[in-house]
């Protein structure tokens, strides 16, 4: 579903390159991690993958279609929810979503079902006429998911989707996830929850300084790296200095 | 086909959508209709004064009269006469001397003194006299009047509150001697028909009338440059209105560069931009959205000149015979207010940026566009300067299509000036924005 090729970035005034020649190849129909630290360009790459981003070098194919010559059919095909809360906070939940909805090309009674369906699924359907400014950080987050996905998107990525909810609304998060993937969607997803990622995760790709660490099945790795779960090998692959 | 229909439907949803924002915001809402209109109410009263003509003004003229003579009688007549002056001899029951209307004024508690000094009126006749005695013996008239060598030093003092502006000076100074001229000239027909009279017992008084009559022959009269029924004179209704209409519209940009920036760091940016399609649909759907209210505001500040402000004391606005033109201009106005809006948006990276700059530089643009005070009072160099700010330009073509009956076609190129406005605008932020992408 996704190929990465000699991936390079570097931002005007940065200091230093994001990505330096970075190269992952995740396949389809799998639950992906894009794991690492602080300033490891995770953002980058996924913002890289929506095209958000112009890379400065390398190649970037989402579901068959590379990011610099067919972005348009990308953005169809997949659905992203950025780390921030990317809606609206003076408008309704309803009212974002049916402002997405109608943005995608959706419309009407089918627009509205759809709607009421993710809002029952991710239990907002209460509040589906209250401003998000009023809504907790849970109830934002999980509205933010549905903005992604009322479009069917076959690849669902998402930026640290759980930060900052309580142990509920990540449990439901989660749930959802692992149905929406068995309904035969890929999902790439980053998170610093690594006991999240191990239990979600087929496939885990950690990356450093913007460039490949380690990447394959998850349990395999934590197994070969002689390592207790995901975290205690991601410590043991990126160090335990504390990044910035 | 399919893609234009997509993209005119994302632009209908943009538009909703922008105004289901815009009406959460009821106070903004109000705010950004009612102040303008507040604003242009209140500079068309403030500036009424120094537009109107001094002579619709009543002045209160602390006059006093050293002379008792023939001369100063009729300059203190024709004062009275007027509307504009209202004399004041006495204050607190005191009669005024030189020294009182000095203190007076100087305290700015009158604005003019006029102090008309002894034997005035003596030394007019006698100049008045002298000037029928050459005139008679050249025509032969036998009758001879008295006169005297002149006497210098017989000027009539005229005392102004220090505080007092320079046009207002020129404007009683100017009546003055319209007044004064008038007696002399008055006063030496006079003199010349009374040696006249010595050489022909028949005539009269008339003789006099008949040459002040001839005197008043070649009259002035202000003419209108354009059709009769065309409104032609300018006041302060006629020029603050639109003139704070424009800067009112053009303060459409705190809302544009609020929202752009809000979406940028509340995120909602990043969504549409994810979303598949062109940006410029959403872009343009929110364009005609703030496009319009520029319009509606715009309309309503018009509207207030034109019903309002007549229940004010103040003449009604007359917005001229092109209601067609005037809607396109306010649209170009409007867009152009919005596409600056766009720009501010674009640039600044926080509200606490954007909305000082943005304002200021309206005030700024204000200013050298004729929106404070005409262009054509300016100095060269500033008329010149007007040229790059687009409220200028936007004000030439309202003044064009209420005050000088200014057809579409006219008005044309001034209204591509405004898009060029635009279109710079635009270019900038769109550089601005691609260099943000990197």
């Amino acid at each position: 579903m996704l190929q990465i090729n000699n991936l390079h970035k570097t931002y005007k005034h940065a200091p230093e390159p994001s990505l330096q020649g970075l190269n992952i190849q995740f396949s389809t129909g799998i639950i992906a991690g894009l794991l690492g630290p602080n300033g490891a360009g995770k953002t980058t790459t996924i913002s890289i993958i929506c095209g958000l981003v112009a890379p400065d070098n390398g190649d970037v194919v989402v579901l068959g279609d590379n990011v610099r010559s067919e972005l348009d059919s990308i953005k169809k095909k997949i659905g992203v929810v950025p780390q921030s809360i990317a809606l609206y906070p003076q408008l309704s939940v309803f009212e974002n979503l049916q402002y997405v909805g109608k943005l995608y090309g959706l419309k009407g009674t089918a627009l509205k079902d759809k709607i009421y369906h993710y809002l029952k699924i991710f239990g907002l359907d209460n509040n589906a006429k209250k401003s998000i400014k009023h809504f907790s950080g849970g109830m934002k987050r999980r509205a933010n998911i549905i903005a992604a996905l009322l479009h069917e998107p076959v690849l669902l990525i998402l930026d640290e989707p759980t930060a900052g909810v309580d142990v509920q609304s990540r449990n439901m998060i989660m749930d959802f996830l692992k149905m929406y993937n068995a309904q035969g969607h890929s999902i790439i997803y980053t998170s610093h929850l690594l006991e999240e990622a191990q239990e979600l995760c087929d496939e885990v790709a950690i990356i450093d300084n913007g460039k490949l660490v380690v990447h394959g099945n998850t349990e395999e790795l934590i197994s070969s790296h002689h390592a207790n779960n995901l975290e205690d090998l991601f410590l043991k692959i990126t160090g335990t200095k504390v990044r910035d | 086909m399919q893609k234009k229909a997509a993209s005119v439907s994302r632009i209908i949803a943009t538009i909703i959508n922008e105004c289901r924002l815009f009406l959460k915001d009821i106070a903004g809402l109000s705010l950004l209709l009612l102040m303008p209109i507040v604003l242009t109410v209140i500079m068309a009263l403030i500036q009424d004064a120094p537009f109107r003509e001094y002579q619709n003004i009543r002045f209160d003229v602390l006059w006093v009269d050293n002379d008792h003579g023939q001369l100063a009688k009729k300059l203190q007549e024709d004062f009275s006469q007027t509307k504009q002056f209202h004399l004041v001899t006495s204050v607190d029951d005191k009669v005024l001397d030189d020294a009182a209307v000095k203190a007076l004024v100087q305290k700015g508690k009158y604005q003019i003194g006029i102090v008309i000094p002894n034997g005035l009126s003596a030394e007019v006749i006698n100049s008045a006299n002298q000037i029928a005695n050459d005139i008679g013996s050249k025509i032969g008239a036998p009758g001879k009047l008295p006169q005297r060598e002149s006497r210098p030093g017989n000027d009539i003092q005229v005392y102004f509150d220090p505080a007092a502006k320079q046009t207002f000076k020129l404007s009683i100074m100017n009546a003055l001697e319209k007044f004064t001229t008038k007696s002399e000239a008055e006063l030496t027909l006079s003199r010349l028909a009374k040696t006249m009279k010595s050489q022909d017992s028949d005539t009269n008084d008339s003789v006099n009338i008949d040459l002040q009559n001839r005197l008043r022959s070649v009259g002035i009269r202000e003419a209108s440059p354009v059709n009769a029924n065309i409104y032609s004179a300018t006041n302060s209704v006629q020029h603050n209105v639109p003139a704070w209409a424009i800067f009112g519209l053009f303060f459409i940009i705190i809302p544009i560069a609020g929202n752009m920036i809000g979406e940028r760091e509340d995120g909602s940016l990043t969504r549409l931009k994810l979303i598949p399609g062109s940006y410029f649909d959403i872009l343009f759907g929110k364009l005609f959205f703030y496009v319009m209210v520029g319009v509606v505001q715009f309309y309503l500040m018009l509207q207030a000149g034109v019903y309002l402000l007549p229940h004010l004391g103040l003449p009604a606005l007359y917005m001229g015979h092109a209601p067609i033109s005037l809607f396109i201009t306010a649209i170009v106005i409007s867009f152009t207010a919005t596409s600056y809006g766009v720009l501010i948006g674009t640039v600044f990276q926080t509200a606490n940026q954007a909305l000082p700059f943005g304002s200021i530089s309206i005030v700024i643009l204000s200013a050298i566009g004729g929106i404070w005070v005409p262009v054509e009072i300016l100095p060269y160099a500033l008329q010149q300067l007007a040229k790059v700010s687009p409220l200028h330009w936007a004000l030439d073509i309202i003044n064009d299509l209420f005050l000088r009956n200014g057809s579409f076609y006219g008005i044309l190129p001034k209204l591509s000036m405004l898009l060029g406005f635009s279109a710079v605008f635009f270019i900038i932020a769109g550089v601005v924005e691609k260099r943000r992408k990197r």
